[in-house]
């Protein structure tokens, strides 16, 4: 399999806070990755460096063999990476229609938006997508009066039709029931791996990010504590990870 | 599906901007668009206007008048304003119906006080103005009124909106206690609108200010009389400077309000 | 920090006080007014003719009982009605036109992650035109056109509009600062432009506020509508003015009645819009 990402010692500082320290690490192809670590360990800060939502002070990321800090076009980049949060992405005075046809935005000129605003364009790949989440009956419906869980299966409708080849996914779940959460992160992994998507997601637990993840990779303190696939973390890694003792 | 996008519910915003905007568009057609709109020689004026704008006159005699009107124009405000919450104190209490007891009697009292509260605001401050004058005569007092009346009104109205507002737990509390109405309205109801309507009243104050300039127009004193007096005698350059005035003494006043607004709500 | 807080306020409502009794003092001093004199002899007839001139007692041919003045003040009122509707309508384009750069979050890339190197510049002019515009009365701005356009009800809604045109564009940037940039921030990185971004994330959340905004404002218009009349802008105003001016005080009544139709239909429309799009 081909290196998608390589993370080549990078590091951020907010204020007099450190978030990353010279952190390194590649990613390959279809591989499905889980960030976990106890909060403030540079989880989000991380995803939102692969996210090019702002760049790291140190080092550099390379995406498909290309600086990511090259990536400025706004479109293409959005073919290369999409991302998803906590549920409050979506817009939700807007139809759930619009905010899955929002992932078509990057093709669309300003026209085609502004008349699909009243006349939906490309129609079959929202019906397509929602379908997939099971969410096929709610294409009309006004975002906000949706649940929880049925709003972060619309943003992955997005997802699906944005169709990046990474995914990178930030606390998905994190605002969700236990049964919600798991359906939502179930269907993003199958979604993910059935696409063939490269796929990063921060969780809160270890025991989710076990189960249907292939590689864990551990950050404490904004450094890497530990990279392993998934099946050789053993419980004493994770209670190490998650003590308080270490911390000074 | 398609029947589905057409449901009523989704487009409510669209169909409410669409008839405002076919409103005003409607609206454009009641005016004839020639040349007859504007006066011979208005676009020179204008230009002389815009022009003096630049050049307003600050001599001396000028600022010193502007000063004393400015000072006409914000007592006559403080002095309507201290009227206005004197009015928005009892109506309010009354329209909100906290000081009386059954649904019967709530029933019959707020409406009576609330549409009372509604004449009051719904007339314009100038045209109280102007009813004061043609009865009492070109007095202070006129101007003082006419303003306390309406931002009575609306002070008021805000006021008895909050009191009804106000969470009923802590109040029944105080009942429970043995507080009375009148120790529940000054130990509960008073106390937990303070910062709100203070701060409402200050963003009223700005504006009692600006009608206050405005009251020259029926002859009491202020900026408003002497951009008035200005215009009359072709002074652009003097009326650009008591307007300078007045929005000098709305910025400080806005300023303060913002300041006063910021440490009272959090 | 809390004492400082509380010294302020403390401050203020001092300062306030302090105020109000100046004022008061430099009214009755200065100006020497009266209140004894107000219920003098002479004021109270006035008052009583006034009062008496309105409910038509002792007139002949009251304005209320007259065909022709019915239908001449239905006419006014109709101008004044489009007068408030024309001026909301240039106050809301012209707002609207230069709302997006007027929001702090716009002007510091915050919202939409794109700096430009104007932005501070057009959001401080931008602004200072905001607070400029809305500083000034409806009437001095009515005094100021009227110097320009022939009377009628176009320079009354051009007055109207350039005193609202500020405070609808400082209330509707308000509204752009409050948005939850999260779904906007998210848009941007799925791959919408600007113009994008403007349709898909922030006008639908912005929208209602907007509309709302706009409705409580011509509210407001319309009971100002009969002031900018004051000076010749046309509508149910000049002729109140006029009658004043002739003594014809029961048109004063009638012209008043129809004004206060008119702010209550404004009134009861605007909220019954704002229920509709909830």
């Amino acid at each position: 399999m081909a290196e998608i990402i390589n993370v080549n010692r990078i590091s951020k500082n907010y204020e007099r806070k450190i978030a990353l320290s010279s952190l390194s690490f590649t990613v390959e192809k279809g591989e499905l990755v889980a960030l976990i670590g106890p909060s403030g360990a540079g989880k989000t800060t991380l995803l939102n460096m692969l996210g090019a939502i702002f760049p790291p002070d140190q080092g550099e990321i390379v995406i498909s063999g290309k600086q990511i800090a090259e990536m400025t076009d706004q479109k293409k980049r959005a073919k290369k990476i999409g991302m998803i949060r906590q549920q409050f992405d979506l817009v939700g005075e807007l139809p759930v229609i619009h905010n899955v046809l929002a992932g078509r935005l990057s093709d669309w000129g300003v026209m085609k938006s502004l008349v699909s605003l009243l006349i939906p364009q490309d129609k079959d790949y929202a019906t397509a997508a929602l379908d997939r989440v099971g969410l096929k009956d709610k294409l009309y419906e006004r975002t906000s009066k949706l649940s929880g869980g049925e709003q972060q299966r619309v943003a992955l409708a997005r997802l699906l039709v944005q169709s990046p080849e990474i995914v990178l996914a930030d606390e998905p779940v994190a605002s969700l029931d236990p049964a919600r959460a798991e359906d939502v992160l179930e269907l993003l992994v199958n979604i993910a791996s059935e696409e063939k998507q490269t796929l990063i997601a921060s969780l809160h637990s270890v025991e989710y990010a076990r189960k249907y993840f292939d590689r864990l990779i551990a950050l404490k303190n904004g450094e890497l504590f530990f990279d392993l696939p998934s099946s050789s973390v053993s419980d004493d890694h994770i209670k190490r990870l998650y003590s308080l003792k270490e911390h000074s | 599906m398609e029947r589905n996008w057409m449901s009523f519910e989704l487009h409510k915003r669209k169909i409410l901007s669409l008839i405002l905007g076919l409103a005003f568009a409607a609206s454009l057609f009641s005016v004839e668009w020639n040349s007859e709109l504007i006066h011979n020689g208005g676009l020179t004026t204008a230009k002389q206007i815009g022009l003096a704008f630049f050049t307003p006159d600050l001599s001396g005699e000028i600022l010193i008048l502007a000063l004393e009107s400015s000072w006409t124009t914000l007592s006559y405000a403080a002095a309507g304003m201290s009227l206005a919450l004197i009015i928005a104190f009892f109506f309010g209490v009354a329209a909100s119906g906290v000081m009386v007891s059954g649904e019967k009697n709530k029933r019959l009292i707020k409406p009576f006080f609330r549409s009372q509260l509604g004449f009051m605001r719904a007339i314009h401050e100038l045209v109280w103005a102007w009813l004061f004058v043609a009865s009492i005569g070109l007095s202070p007092f006129a101007a003082i009124f006419a303003l306390a009346i309406p931002y009575g009104g609306i002070l008021g109205r805000i006021f008895a909106d909050m009191l009804e507002d106000v969470p009923q737990e802590p109040i029944r509390a105080l009942e429970a206690a043995g507080a009375s109405k009148l120790q529940a309205l000054w130990y509960g109801y008073l106390p937990m609108v303070r910062a709100s309507i203070t701060s409402y009243a200050m963003y009223r104050f700005e504006c009692a200010v600006r009608s206050s300039a405005i009251m020259s127009f029926v002859g009491i004193g202020g900026l408003g009389y002497q951009i008035q007096l200005s215009l009359d005698d072709l002074h652009y350059d003097e009326v650009w400077t008591f307007v300078f005035f007045l929005i000098i003494l709305v910025i400080l006043i806005d300023a303060w309000s913002n300041q006063l607004r910021k440490r009272l709500i959090q | 920090m809390k004492k400082r807080k509380l010294n302020f306020v403390t401050a203020s409502v001092y300062a306030l006080i302090l105020l109000a009794a100046g004022s008061w003092l430099s009214i009755f001093t200065v100006e020497n007014a009266n209140l004894s004199t107000l219920f003098s002899q002479s004021n109270l007839m006035y008052a009583s003719k006034f009062f008496n001139g309105l409910f038509g007692i002792g007139e002949e041919n009251p304005a209320f009982f007259n065909a022709e003045s019915w239908g001449n003040a239905w006419a006014l009122t109709m101008e004044t009605l489009v007068m408030s509707i024309m001026a909301t309508g240039f106050a809301t384009i012209c707002a609207l036109l230069t709302v997006v750069p007027a929001a702090r979050n716009v002007a510091d890339g915050s919202l939409t992650l794109v700096k430009k190197w104007h932005g501070r510049i057009s959001f401080g002019f931008i602004r200072g035109g905001y607070i400029f515009s809305r500083a000034v009365p409806e009437l001095v701005w009515a005094m100021i056109i009227i110097f320009i356009f022939k009377p009628g009800i176009l320079p009354g809604a051009i007055a109207l509009a350039l005193h609202n045109f500020g405070i609808l564009g400082k209330l509707c940037a308000e509204v752009i600062e409050d948005l939850d940039s999260r779904p906007i921030r998210n848009l941007a990185s799925s791959g919408a432009g600007r113009v994008q971004i403007l349709l898909y994330g922030v006008l639908p959340a912005a929208l209602p506020r907007f509309l709302t905004y706009i409705l409580y404002r011509w509210e407001v218009i319309m009971r100002t509508t009969i002031v900018v009349g004051f000076v010749g802008a046309g509508g149910l105003g000049q002729q109140f003015k006029l009658s004043m001016s002739f003594f014809h005080y029961t048109d004063i009544t009638l012209l008043l009645f129809f004004y206060l139709i008119l702010v209550f239909a404004a009134d009861f429309i605007s909220e019954k819009a704002r229920y509709f799009i909830k």
